[in-house]
């Protein structure tokens, strides 16, 4: 009953600005997005639905793949690369806009938005960054992700310590807590240590946190000192224990599933992990705490923004009627909607404080200004050579095959050779 | 005594062969047994602690398992025996008849298979699609028949080599003509050879991911390793899932098998070169 | 009379046999490679925005002066090298053993053929968590045995080592089943013959089993040898090229830049190149064998 209310006053409230109501005669659209099983098909079937009561002029048709990055990049570049005009609109990782963009898969949304910077100031932040390349509006906002610092609120608590403030705070408490403990198996932290996509993020935090950027301008501005200290600081955990030397093949996963079994303190991770801490097959129900980032000393707390984006496929035989339906998926109701329904992260950060919204999902409050701190990863169409270069030497200076040093001036070299 | 001796050789080199070849797949059986939680303990266990057939109902009613097994298995079927069948052909001729170009065209069939697949996808993807085939068995199938192919043609080249040519003229004379002598004589002889390049074929196409993936992307015909990505979540490998529908990909190969090995392969061998 | 007739001259047979073959490889085979041939004197881009323009050999001539190209060579060249000659052996000794006489064939026969019929990206993942450093079967081996464990995927070295014999596990099935129908061609008579003249085992093996299988060690071989200039799956699935990029192959290469890049020329030019050694390699094993027989 509570939910029927819900979505009737959600989409009363829908500026019908963009919920163009077309003459019964006209035959139905058929428009087909492609998701994957992460995104809920039932729940987003619901929001296509909603848009089709109210413009019965289109219907949208999902074809829902496999979930990987790997998977959904094979699958997308096949079929856009062949010029196919079978999918209308897709949802795009927040890291693919820009190459999008370049290839010219997806069409520019500014005509059809009119202030695009009106717009985008609405949504959180890094959004506008992310998914703008050279004035250019490649994608929507559909709802969000970010990197957390989860904890253990009952180690915490035992010890009278609060969330750390800095990398320094909370080595000293891990140590703290695993030395009072006793119990070998507990790690003190655990993050993303192989060469996945998301160890760029976790290089990053404390590199951007310390105030530098990757990319300024489309320009290369990469700091090889401060790059180093971040390599330094992550290769610390694994000399003074904090970390286990394993971290090097840690995946997401492998931190999500060592912190659901009781076996981590601190853990840097994505969204995804919360619903499964609080869910049957884990030993840490209620025992789990969220905090922003720590920061360098004398930095600022940072996130990184992860979350997927709505685009317009280039060569859809539909795309009015598609750019309309994309305008009406990352409409304020839609994300709300999506919040409630799938728990998946609101791209406004006013949903945040929302009553509905944290009844449903009390972590979103906690949740909140981790989003709001969160940035983006660099924006260029060659972003997925950045992300192999950074990953890659990371990796290395992880497993302890390279030092910082001698990584972040490879680094450098190769950033150079891609980006000129 | 040497008998006994003999006899504990035997075991033991059974037992090696066991373990080395069933090992992994133990493993994943285990595994589908345990919880996720169990997989991170340290130390770790072996046997499943509360066995569970949980991650089985999970596989079963995720995902239609049945039906991408099902699709699986029709693809697998035809594009073996389509292999078989143009393989057979193509091997006979490189091995009994006079040919001016036999090795170029031997090196023709090879390179083909040296291609990495991915390079390929975007313009076999292009014909599929002109050939309105997208989605559908056969846009598996021939593909597949190719990837096949040039194994299936080099293994049966090797076993028709050792059939001696009197053996087909004899049936030549008899009254057979020289394809009846290719399915009569020929085919039954390299039996053993057949059923390799056939279970070569065979699991080549039951295997295969990327071609399954960007040409078959409707539910309807979608793949058993496409449907088993679908338990990964952008980030989620749940592990205890991935191994209950592994096992349920992995019985049928190993039914067929044995099916195979008991009824065919043995019956057709010693019935085979006694002559 | 008729039946005579029927039967059409060599040459008219010899097409009509090939000509599925070659409707099936044309059909699907050699319009993909034309055009990545073509795709491969072009400079195309696509996270450059440009069309592409023909630019000739430079994507090849410029694969030289690349330090991933040939590092990624590098460890194809080493994988290929340690897993061929390991693959070969192993699948031959399991042939061997296989083919000795036990009273129910099936089991001995489902445990050759299983590793082959394992999927290959999940073979990978699953040895990755054999040599997991923490919930390994292969340090909690070690570890009741009272050895030493170590972290497997931070040494280079034993990155090698664990991809090497994942390779070597799964494709001695492949090899041993090629070798154990041929095994199985040879007539028992020979061996008796053999054994009446007063050779042993070995003298058994040298004399009447190796020659014999000589064809279906080649086959084996070329076919080992091109998967494995291919390496692709295991490395991909086991260490995502790691530590580093210490062991990111070729094929690895082609997806990175086909795949994650959109640097079709270049991506195009790579999988020809390779294509080409694979191509050299299998014509190089053919004349040896010819010679040899």
């Amino acid at each position: 009953m509570l939910r029927r209310s819900f979505m009737t006053t959600a989409l009363a409230a829908l500026p019908t600005a963009f919920v163009t109501r077309r003459a019964q005669a006209a035959a139905a659209t058929e428009l087909k997005v492609f998701i994957s099983k992460q995104e809920r098909p039932s729940v987003m079937r619901q929001a296509f639905d909603e848009y089709s009561a109210r413009n019965p002029a289109a219907k949208v048709t999902i074809e829902a793949g496999p979930t990987t990055s790997e998977a959904q990049a094979q699958y997308l570049n096949t079929v856009l690369s062949a010029r196919d005009s079978s999918l209308d609109f897709f949802l795009l990782d927040v890291i693919r806009p820009a190459q999008f963009a370049a290839a010219h898969w997806a069409v520019p949304l500014n005509s059809a938005v009119g202030d695009v910077a009106a717009l985008m100031k609405q949504y959180l932040p890094a959004y506008a960054a992310a998914d703008q390349v050279n004035g250019e509006l490649v994608a929507l906002p559909g709802f969000a992700d970010a990197m957390f610092l989860y904890y253990r609120k009952d180690l915490l608590e035992k010890y009278q310590l609060t969330p750390p403030k800095t990398w320094t705070d909370l080595t000293e408490q891990a140590k703290k807590v695993t030395a009072g403990e006793k119990d070998p198996s507990l790690q003190g932290l655990s993050f993303q240590g192989a060469p996945i996509e998301g160890a760029v993020c976790t290089f990053l935090l404390p590199y951007w946190s310390a105030g530098h950027d990757l990319i300024t301008n489309g320009k290369l501005t990469f700091n090889v000192p401060a790059a180093g200290q971040a390599l330094a600081l992550w290769r610390g955990f694994i000399t003074n224990g904090v970390s286990p030397r394993t971290i090097a093949q840690a995946t997401t996963e492998d931190t999500r599933q060592d912190f659901q079994a009781g076996k981590v303190l601190f853990a840097v991770c994505w969204s995804y992990a919360w619903a499964l801490f609080q869910g049957k097959n884990s030993a840490v129900v209620g025992k789990v705490g969220v905090a922003k980032l720590p920061a360098v000393t004398g930095g600022t707390s940072v996130s990184c923004i992860g979350g997927w984006q709505w685009g317009v496929s280039a060569f859809s035989h539909h795309k009015p009627q598609a750019i309309a339906l994309v305008r009406f998926l990352s409409s304020l109701p839609i994300s709300k909607l999506l919040a409630i329904k799938a728990s998946l992260l609101p791209v406004f950060p006013q949903i945040y404080t929302d009553p509905d919204v944290l009844k449903v999902n009390p972590w979103f409050a906690a949740a909140g200004p981790v989003l709001a701190s969160a940035r983006s990863r660099p924006v260029t169409p060659r972003y997925n050579a950045v992300s192999e270069i950074i990953r890659t030497d990371f990796n290395a200076v992880m497993a302890g095959t390279m030092t910082g040093k001698a990584a972040a001036r490879n680094m450098e070299v190769r950033l150079r050779r891609v980006l000129g | 005594m040497p008998a006994l001796r003999a006899g504990l050789i035997r075991v033991i080199v059974a037992s090696f062969l066991l373990v080395n070849g069933l090992f992994p797949a133990l493993w994943i059986l285990l595994t589908s047994l345990k919880t996720t939680i169990e997989l991170r303990r340290t130390p770790i266990t072996w046997l499943p602690a509360h066995p569970t057939l949980e991650n089985y109902v999970h596989a079963f009613t995720q995902q239609p398992l049945p039906l991408f097994l099902l699709n699986s298995v029709i693809v697998a079927c035809f594009s073996t025996l389509l292999t078989l069948f143009v393989a057979a052909l193509a091997a006979y001729a490189l091995v009994r008849l006079e040919m001016p170009v036999r090795g170029l065209i031997l090196g023709f069939i090879i390179a083909v298979s040296t291609f990495p697949l991915v390079t390929l996808l975007v313009p076999l993807f292009e014909i599929l699609r002109s050939l309105d085939l997208l989605n559908s068995y056969p846009a598996l199938i021939f593909p597949y028949a190719v990837l096949s192919l040039p194994v299936c043609t080099l293994v049966l080249m090797t076993y028709f080599e050792t059939i001696p040519a009197d053996l087909e003229h004899a049936a030549m004379v008899d009254g057979c003509t020289r394809f009846g002598a290719l399915r009569r004589i020929v085919m039954p002889l390299a039996a053993p050879g057949v059923f390799t390049a056939g279970i070569l074929a065979f699991v080549n196409s039951w295997d295969e991911f990327l071609l399954a993936l960007s040409f078959n992307s409707d539910p309807r015909f979608r793949t058993l390793p496409v449907g088993i990505t679908l338990y990964q979540g952008q980030f989620t490998f749940p592990w205890p899932e991935i191994s209950a529908a592994l096992v349920v990909g992995i019985v049928p190969i190993a039914i067929l098998i044995v099916v195979f090995q008991e009824r065919v392969v043995s019956g057709l061998t010693t019935g085979g070169l006694k002559g | 009379m008729r039946r005579r007739l029927a039967d059409p001259s060599d040459r008219v047979l010899g097409v009509l046999l090939l000509s599925p073959a070659f409707l099936l490889l044309g059909g699907i085979v050699v319009y993909p490679v034309i055009r990545l041939i073509g795709l491969s004197l072009t400079d195309l881009d696509l996270s450059s925005g440009l069309p592409g323009r023909f630019v000739g050999i430079v994507n090849y001539v410029g694969l030289w002066s690349d330090p991933t190209f040939r590092q990624t060579l590098l460890t194809t060249a080493i994988l290929t090298v340690v897993t061929v000659p390991g693959g070969m052996l192993a699948g031959l000794g399991l042939a061997l053993l296989a083919n000795l006489a036990y009273r129910r064939k099936w089991p001995v026969r489902l445990a050759l053929l299983m590793p082959w019929a394992m999927p290959l990206a999940f073979t990978g993942l699953i040895f990755a968590w054999f040599f997991n450093g923490e919930y390994g079967v292969v340090n909690d081996i070690l570890r009741r045995i009272g050895l030493p464990q170590r972290i497997w995927f931070n040494s280079i070295f034993w990155s090698f080592f664990a991809i090497s014999l994942t390779i070597i596990w799964k494709s001695s099935s492949f090899v041993a089943l090629v070798l154990l129908a041929g095994l199985q061609a040879i007539p028992k008579e020979l061996y008796e013959a053999a054994a009446i003249d007063g050779a042993g085992r070995w003298r058994q093996f040298r004399a009447v089993t190796l020659p014999l299988l000589r064809p279906a060690i080649a086959v084996a071989l070329i076919f080992r040898t091109i998967t494995a200039l291919q390496t692709f799956d295991i490395p991909f699935t086991m260490t995502k090229g790691g530590p580093g990029s210490a062991t990111e192959t070729l094929a690895m290469y082609v997806y990175q830049s086909t795949v994650d890049d959109l640097a079709l020329g270049r991506g195009a030019a790579i999988a020809i190149v390779l294509a080409l050694i694979s191509l050299v390699m299998s014509v190089v094993y053919m004349r040896q064998i010819r010679a040899a027989a």
